[in-house]
């Protein structure tokens, strides 16, 4: 099988895999980084959701192989990307407003699609550092190739926590 | 006396406080034989330490075998035991759900009653620590008080820690409870679901001194999830484990001809295995089991079936079917000769077709069969002693050799409540066969397709009214495919013993609560078998899903009463205001219409229209009563006639449960209650065909978005008087009445069928 060199949340790492693996079980199985979910599979609702050079992609239908040189940041790797842009350094404490503002708003339930969540939120403030309320509820429903979906429901909790990591972001 | 107590040095946690700080959550404990009667608990329920323990760090572990599934009930459990004991919730770790890492907890729905343990036995600790304290500091007990975990009396003080330092509190805790076993007089199949209960009674502390209950605490696992150090159950992996994933038939009702053969040069890792109609492919290496899978199953022949009916025919197929009579409650003569005598009847027929529990991750489970015969499964089941017994029974090995280790999973919304999973018996028995570590995956479309159902149903529903505009009376005849499936797919396509699962009569089946009590009523619930049940998979096996039977009851029964308003000319708040006297219910109705913005006004809508392509507006309400606890949801919708699209533009939801334990989370579970509601009333619909269910995927089994919901306000107050209730989530219930009123107040057509699916919705306003 052949190797690819990825640069996961900062770090270089190398991984042996098919080419047509779908990151998400290179993530979660080779590297042990879990907080990525597996949802249905089918690019359909956003749960696997991690970054690419800033953009969403959907980690359970992107092949490894086509991530190279790209730069991948998953839930675990929030906090670095925010001491990374703002030349702070990283400690175990360390944050993502968009976490900060996850947990202040109590957001999650059963959580199982919130990195997912996260991950849209990232990509939309990364776009748009002052959404409006309707601009979110676009973002997670309309951007391709899906709606990021939760059954439990948290929709309103997630649309505040969004605009709230965005005020601490500009702050 | 109770509190029995002495203290000696801690050897039961072996590792100390440490092991419980951070996400651990599969602790393992090398913990003493049972204590309960009969009861093969890994855990001796009788000794305080299996349900808390005071570490030296000051850090509370508390063990439930309750578990989180995403209802906050973590930080419920924390708040009751803070509240008793006067310490900060936060000190708190809860253990939860585990069959040896926790007493036996019963089901996920009786969340108070697994309060109402903890809450005893942290009393009968609070007790023994001030006896310890009064001896310490030579002060009489009656004199002392506590604050976040500091004893005072007579100008002195003693943290709890320190009373306790490098010992072990150990008091006996009297238990009592079955463990579950086989019993096929019970609905489920399963009897001794409900878990311990703690048989002292301590003096609690009274509601009005709360101090703990009621803050918004924050759940401590959110942080958790958030930062993602969550460990769920899909998460653990053991080594030499291996991935699997499962063929299943082509239709409901197919056998097994041949398994496809596997292509080594291009799978060389992979092997299939078969046991009766379990077809499975397992490799160490994931991808690998999914792309073999999906190959061998191509290439797997299945006998034809075709034993359902067709969802478009689902109402007809179960007007066909035998009915067993479950349970009534009213007076059906009086009802029908209040009928007879009215001024104006209502006669309809209100249905729903089935709908699922669809969490956003599929069924997941790791088993872990040993040579000695036991097994341990790694689940998100929320009924992990219930699970056991269903495997046990399933793998004809003794109860005590099954541990199941829980974790947090994707919400399950009741589907394993009475401890049937989907992927627990497939891992079960593969690794049984295989001598290794198995870890089953369904897939999202094998999860929509094979997981139990909310079964569909229908009501025969009539209600009498006077000349004055007065319900005489109501009577609803209810007809549901029984919701008590917690047999395990792997084992009935295995061939392998199952429960004893059927239709029972007596078995609770109405669980609406009347209350209009102005007006008599009469309400009966029957069952009858799962539809293709005799198929070899067990047919469309229906289980029990948030807010269970009162949903759909509710639905027939708050549906006809807002055309009974209709009828009378009366705004459908003040109608329903007028048939009770309760006070809580009418001051709710009232609150919420204010929060609203509700104006009085009969329905339909003067402005209504069933034509045309400008979008109409209306409103409506709809009410439910769960376990103590009252909702009511109004709702504004659009709908535009011309393309049947149904928008929800406002929402209210407005609740009294009595004391609230946790404002900010009460909210949560008010709006995501809510957001179900929106998904049963606008889109879902299991569908399927003559052989198999199609709605597979998340185009097809439509859930809700965020761009279908509005802002959802909540309204409630936290009162004294009505003590703590339960039903947390039963906005989904009321929602969904709220949405058809609305609906019918836009278009003057009550829809007396959901989803309002567009093509259903023109066909009803074109009729
Ligand atoms: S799991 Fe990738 S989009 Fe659903
Ligand atoms: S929080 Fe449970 S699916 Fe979103």
């Amino acid at each position: 099988m052949p190797s690819y060199a990825l640069t996961i949340n900062g770090a270089p790492r190398t991984v042996t895999a098919a080419a047509d693996t779908p990151l998400i079980y290179v993530l979660r199985n080779d590297l042990k980084l879990t907080g990525t979910r597996l949802g249905c599979g089918l690019s359909q609702c956003g749960s696997c959701a991690v970054l690419a050079d800033g953009k969403e992609i959907r980690s359970c239908s992107t092949p490894v192989s086509r991530l190279v040189g790209k730069k991948i940041h998953t839930v675990e790797g929030l906090p670095g990307l925010w001491a990374g842009k703002k030349g702070i350094p990283e400690t175990a404490d360390t944050l993502h407003p968009i976490q900060t503002a996850w947990i202040e708003e109590q957001v999650p339930q059963c959580g199982y699609c919130q990195s997912g969540m996260m991950m849209a939120a990232a990509d939309l403030l990364g776009r748009n550092p002052n959404p409006t309320l309707a601009q979110v509820k676009d973002a997670f429903t309309n951007t391709p190739p899906s709606p990021h979906l939760c059954r439990c429901g948290t929709y309103n909790g997630i649309a505040a926590a969004v605009l709230k990591a965005a005020k601490l972001m500009r702050a | 006396m109770d509190n029995e107590l002495t203290l000696t040095r801690r050897g039961f946690v072996k590792a100390g406080g440490a092991l419980f700080v951070g996400a651990a959550v599969f602790p393992s404990l090398a913990v003493g034989a049972a204590g309960v009667e009969g009861h093969p608990s890994t855990m001796d329920a009788t000794k305080l330490a299996s349900w808390l323990e005071l570490h030296d760090d000051g850090r509370i572990v508390v063990r439930t075998g309750k578990t989180e599934t995403g209802t906050s009930a973590s930080a419920f459990y924390a708040q009751a035991v803070a509240e008793e004991l006067d310490v900060d919730p936060a000190v708190i770790t809860m253990v939860m759900g585990s069959t040896d890492d926790t007493p036996d907890g019963g089901l996920s729905a009786g969340f108070l009653g697994g309060a109402a343990n903890l809450k005893k036995v942290a009393a009968m600790t609070r007790v023994a620590l001030l006896g310890l304290a009064s001896t310490k500091l030579g002060v009489p007990v009656d004199t002392l008080t506590v604050t976040k975990g500091v004893v005072s009396g007579g100008g002195k003080s003693v943290r709890y820690t320190e009373l306790v330092k490098g010992q072990q509190l150990d008091l006996a805790i009297p238990v009592t409870g079955d463990f579950p076993k086989i019993n096929p007089k019970d609905g489920i199949g399963l009897s001794g679901l409900l878990g311990l209960r703690v048989t002292s009674n301590p003096t609690l502390k009274p509601l009005k001194d709360y101090a703990v209950i009621g803050q918004s605490f924050a759940r401590p696992g959110i942080r958790e999830i958030v930062t993602a150090k969550a460990q769920y159950s899909g998460d653990v992996s053991l080594p030499g484990m291996l991935h699997a994933r499962m063929v299943r038939p082509a239709t409901l009702g197919s056998t097994l001809v041949a398994a496809g053969a596997l292509d080594h040069a291009k799978f060389p890792t992979a092997e299939v295995v078969t046991k009766g109609n379990l077809v499975a492919v397992v490799s160490p290496n994931e991808w690998e089991a999914v792309q073999a899978a999906q190959a061998v199953a191509a290439a797997t022949t299945w006998t034809p079936w075709s034993g359902l009916p067709g969802s478009d025919k689902v109402t007809a197929a179960l007007r066909a079917a035998t009915w067993t009579p479950a349970e009534k409650r009213g007076d059906a003569a009086k009802i029908d000769a209040a009928l007879a005598g009215a001024a104006q009847v209502i006669s309809a027929t209100y249905e729903q077709p089935y709908v699922r529990h669809a969490p956003m991750g599929a069924f997941v489970a790791l088993a872990d069969a040993k040579a000695d015969g036991s097994v341990t499964l790694y689940s998100q089941t929320s009924q992990a002693q219930g699970a056991r017994a269903n495997i046990a029974h399933t793998l004809g090995i003794p109860f005590e050799k099954v541990t199941i280790k829980w974790a947090q999973g994707p919400g399950q919304y009741g589907r394993t409540t009475y401890g049937g999973d989907g992927a627990m018996a497939d891992a079960a028995i593969l690794s049984t066969l295989l001598k290794k570590p198995v870890r089953v995956q369904w897939t999202m479309p094998e999860d929509l397709a094979w997981s139990s159902a909310s079964p569909a149903w229908y009501a025969d529903v009539k209600v009498g009214l006077d000349a004055t505009g007065h319900m005489v009376g109501l009577k609803s005849e209810w007809y549901q495919p029984h919701e008590n499936d917690a047999r395990m797919l792997g084992a009935l396509l295995a061939g392998l013993p199952t429960l004893p699962t059927g239709p029972v009569s007596g078995f609770g089946a109405l669980h609406s609560v009347w209350v209009y009590e102005q007006s008599p009523a009469f309400e009966a619930a029957y069952v009858t078998d799962n539809l293709a049940g005799n198929a070899v998979s067990g047919g469309l096996r229906g289980n029990i899903m948030r807010t269970p039977q009162q949903r759909q009851q509710n639905y027939a029964v708050e549906g006809i009463i807002t055309e009974a308003a209709a009828a009378a000319k009366a705004d459908p708040v003040e109608f329903r205001i007028r048939h009770t006297t309760n006070d809580v219910f009418i001051n709710l109705m009232k609150a919420t219409a204010a929060k609203h913005g509700w104006t009085p006004r009969p329905s339909p809508n003067p402005k209504a229209s069933r034509t045309g392509t400008t979008p109409v507006t209306g409103r409506g309400v709809g009410v439910v009563m769960r376990s103590g606890g009252w909702w009511v949801a109004m709702a504004d919708v659009e709908v535009t006639p011309g393309t049947g699209v149904v928008k929800v533009t406002a929402m209210t939801v407005g609740v009294d449960v009595g004391k609230v334990m946790n404002p900010r989370h009460l909210t949560s579970m008010m709006q995501g209650g809510a957001v179900m509601g929106v998904g049963e009333a606008l889109f879902e619909e299991v569908t399927f065909d003559t052989g198999k269910v199609t709605s597979t995927d998340w185009t097809k089994y439509r859930i809700p978005r965020m761009g279908d919901i509005p802002e959802i306000k909540t309204i409630f107050t936290s009162r004294d008087d009505r003590g703590i209730n339960g039903g947390g989530e039963a906005a989904n219930a009321s929602a969904p009445v709220a949405i058809m009123a609305a609906f019918f107040d836009a278009t003057g057509v009550m829809p007396r069928r959901i989803p309002l699916a567009p093509q259903y919705v023109k066909s009803i306003l074109n009729a």
